[in-house]
């Protein structure tokens, strides 16, 4: 029982912020099917750091773990850019702009982590080995029994993450940058009758994307492989787009979408483990968060009210 | 001059092909209402939109308190307290007035010292004071999506209020509104006149001029044909000039003489997706070369019954029948290829592609089959006679012809161009819902010179429409719907105006 809660928050978490990069830039009025892309280039970036870090450099491990997720939230940001600059400055279209990302990123990073490996560090690879995130409980608490499960093994990027979600909540509730971003994506007319730049607006929730989902994707390769790999594009980028979607564009039922799916997910392996099923059963288990998916898109789907301008170029002319 | 607050000094303003705006001078005394008075594509609101920074002038020069001004954006002409409320309002519907309201200049706090946020209870009060020194009735938490269309408006209306504009211009405030809200509108324009703001409304409905305005400028095709004192001038000389011809208001009406029966409406029930009943155990009849309309303030049912006999809604109970044939359960392209013909409320939304050009939307309902297409191929050559043909038969202005994109058309040549449509169709049955909404004189009358011709060809047609002049201008039968009930059937010629007025308002009802 305790592993189904520990195993669901680890992986529920990155989800969460991968999912409130893609409210940013959905709510702003752009189309973001490239979380996928923008976590594993995240990722990417990290990885490399913390490499570049064990190498060349005497910083212990838990200090690199920081550094790199930095160095993922930078490099999931500036490579969001490029969607913003396809789909802001050149009115590209969104949803091909988005898969494009993704394909670039795939094979973009297994080139560099190759050309890298090899020409920095001499070893042929493809993937940079991270240091194992430590985990630590909170006293007394986590001795309660079932409730104490929420505070045990924990990975340090969790409270990251709850803390950052909670400042990004924020920011998109309570400001006049929220205000405005959330009403570009709604009628970009409006904003601008208003007097401020809708494409300022959106290029920066674009990279607040980019920035979580690096953020968020750095956290899957620390917690789930310890490695950064071409294994970090497993769909996770898609998922949240389903948990956002479920959440209906709001940062708090996309909370909870996130934690069913984390739960699910944990919740299956503990039965493959439980009912001792050979370990092929476990691959069927990873495709629970998607069946969910499936079946809850055919209760959710008609309440469900998407940014009224959502993937549409601003055109300022158009009436 | 010295208390003039906005002089606009020899405007002129060209596009490809047109000159909009051809040497106007106006002077605007401060707290006076000043009507702009014009038929659709006249340059009022291209006027306008140069005193709003939207468009800069080719030759002129503006004067606001004055001082020369250059107006480059919305944006500077809000820093001049210049105000507009447009035609297309500006409202993110999922936010609450107040957020609408305070969207580009937000009022912030500090909440511990450090943390901005929003400061939604400062705005909410300002906004609230502001709702009653004007009388605008608008609540600043509820959300712009569950608000009529007045609500809206008055939301406008805020929005320059709470920017401490000065100077309001209103472009067709009253297009989109009921008679009653057109009142309380127009109540509203006095206070803020009367509160010391300056307005300035552009409308092409004369009687709105007459009841508000102090003074007004009448615009015919660019051009400034002069500058009245409201009192002194009667409607018909303004309706004149407006126009650029002698205008009259009858319509020359030849008395219908009865025919055969082309569509039964039987026992017609209708819910609505919230489970409301909107049309209740409605049956009429329309007959050949008769013209039925069916009257009643906005949201009685009206449309919905159109709708259904148009068969873009599925009646709960009750039958259609045409020519004798039971239609409920057809689909809309039947009922077209048995003649029925269909003008629909939103010509925009149901009526047009709008990012199409004219061609297409002048085919939309024909294209399927020959000459349009044939062995699964269209015929573009096809399209464009049918359109050139059209263009030319119903006085369709566009910038260029077939190939104009109809987005970019005004809201009559769009409309026309329905028409044109609808009745190349050579259908037996008209559904008109709405035909002259938000046009000039001049478009009124050319539709409704068009429906009269098609009674008089026997075709049947059916009319909705809030404007009861064009009601008893036009029809043969009177119907009039309130809450989704039949109030009354009655002859035209056996009923007065201002007895339809008092079944409208669910004041009479017959058993």
């Amino acid at each position: 029982m305790n592993s189904i809660i520990i195993d669901g928050l680890s992986f529920a978490l990155p989800l969460f912020i991968i999912a409130i990069g893609g409210i940013y830039s959905e709510r702003s009025g752009i189309t973001n099917l490239a979380l996928e892309g923008l976590l594993g280039f995240g990722a990417f970036t990290g990885g490399l750091t913390a490499a570049i870090i064990y190498e060349y450099s005497s910083i212990g491990g838990t200090a690199s773990m920081y550094i790199a997720l930095i160095a993922a939230l930078f490099g999931g940001m500036v490579y969001a850019m490029l969607h913003a600059l396809l789909c802001i400055r050149f009115k590209a279209n969104q949803v091909i702009s988005g898969v494009v990302i993704n394909i670039l990123a795939t094979a973009l990073t297994a080139f560099l982590t190759n050309q890298i490996n090899a020409s920095l560090f001499g070893r042929a690879s493809n993937r940079f080995v991270l240091e194992v995130s430590p985990r630590f409980s909170i006293p007394l608490i986590s001795e309660i029994p079932f409730i104490g499960a929420f505070f045990t093994s924990i990975y340090p990027f969790e409270i990251i993450i709850l803390i950052v979600a909670a400042i990004m909540w924020y920011v998109l509730e309570k400001t006049p940058y929220g205000l405005r971003l959330r009403a570009a994506g709604d009628n970009p007319q409006a904003v601008d009758a208003a007097g401020a730049n809708v494409s300022a607006i959106r290029f920066s929730a674009v990279m607040v994307s980019g920035a979580l989902s690096g953020l968020g994707g750095m956290c899957f390769a620390y917690s789930i492989s310890s490695n950064v790999s071409p294994s970090i594009f497993s769909g996770y980028g898609y998922l949240s787009i389903a948990a956002f979607i479920f959440g209906n564009w709001k940062i708090g039922p996309t909370f909870w979408a996130c934690i069913l799916f984390g739960f699910a997910r944990s919740a299956g392996y503990s039965l493959v483990n439980v009912l001792a099923l050979p370990s092929a059963y476990s691959d069927l288990v990873l495709t629970l968060p998607y069946i969910i998916t499936v079946i809850l898109l055919i209760f959710v789907s008609r309440a469900n009210r998407a940014p009224k301008s959502l993937g549409e170029v601003y055109d300022k002319g158009k009436r | 001059m010295a208390d003039d607050i906005v002089v606009l000094d020899h405007i002129t303003k060209r596009f490809p092909r047109i000159v909009a705006n051809d040497d106007i001078s106006l002077s605007i005394k401060k707290g006076e209402i000043y009507a702009l008075l014009g038929e659709n594509g006249a340059g009022k609101s291209t006027l306008m939109s140069v005193l709003f920074g939207l468009y800069e002038p080719d030759e002129g020069r503006i004067i606001i308190r004055g001082k020369e001004v250059q107006i480059h954006s919305p944006r500077e002409a809000s820093a001049l307290n210049i105000g507009m409320v447009h035609q297309h309002f500006k409202l993110v519907s999922d936010q609450s007035v107040t957020e609408n309201i305070i969207l580009g200049i937000e009022p912030t706090v500090k909440r511990l010292g450090i943390l901005s946020r929003l400061d939604m209870k400062g705005a909410r009060e300002r906004i609230r004071k502001l709702s009653s020194d004007y009388g605008l009735d608008v609540d600043p938490d509820a959300k712009i999506e569950d608000l009529p269309v007045s609500a809206r408006q008055r939301v406008e209306i805020l929005k320059m209020l709470y920017r401490d504009a000065e100077i309001l211009i209103f472009d067709e405030p009253t297009a989109v509104l009921t008679p009653q809200e057109i009142d309380s509108l127009l109540h509203v324009i006095k206070a803020l006149r009367d509160g010391g703001k300056t307005i300035i409304l552009i409308t092409h409905k004369l009687d709105e001029i007459k009841k508000v305005a102090d003074r007004c400028a009448i615009l015919c095709r660019g051009k400034l044909v002069g500058i009245y004192d409201v009192n002194s001038i009667s409607t018909q000389e303004m309706a004149s000039l407006m126009v650029g011809y002698e205008y009259t208001d009858e319509v020359n009406k030849k008395n219908y003489s009865g025919g055969d029966t082309i569509l039964q409406v039987e026992n017609v029930t209708l819910y609505n997706q919230d489970k409301v009943k909107v049309v209740d155990d409605v049956s009429f009849c329309v007959h050949k070369g008769e013209i039925v309309s069916i009257a009643g303030v906005a949201g009685n049912g009206q449309v919905e019954v159109a709708d259904v006999v148009a068969g873009m809604l599925i009646p709960s109970a009750g039958r259609i029948v045409y020519k004798g044939m039971d239609i409920t359960g057809k689909s809309i392209r039947e009922r077209t290829e048995e003649g029925i013909a269909y003008i629909p409320e939103d010509r925009q939304d149901v009526g047009l592609l709008l990012d199409c050009d004219l061609a297409v939307n002048l085919a939309l309902k024909s294209y399927y089959h020959e000459p349009y297409c044939s062995r699964g191929i269209l015929k573009p050559v096809e399209f464009r006679k049918n359109g050139e043909m059209l263009i030319d038969q119903y006085d369709i202005r566009s910038s260029e012809g077939c190939s104009t994109i109809v987005r970019s058309m005004s809201g009559g040549n769009q409309q026309k161009a329905i028409i044109a449509r609808e009745i190349s169709l050579d259908a037996d049955l008209y559904i008109f819902v709405q035909p002259t909404r938000g046009l000039d004189v001049g478009a009124i009358k050319n539709i409704q010179e068009r429906i009269l011709a098609l009674s008089e060809e026997g075709k049947a047609v059916l009319l909705i429409s809030l404007e009861l002049e064009e009601i008893m201008n036009l029809s043969d039968t009177v119907i009039v719907m309130y809450n989704g009930r039949i109030q009354t059937v009655r002859k035209r010629s056996e009923v007065t105006a201002n007895e339809i007025g008092y079944y409208m308002m669910g004041a009479k009802h017959e058993a």
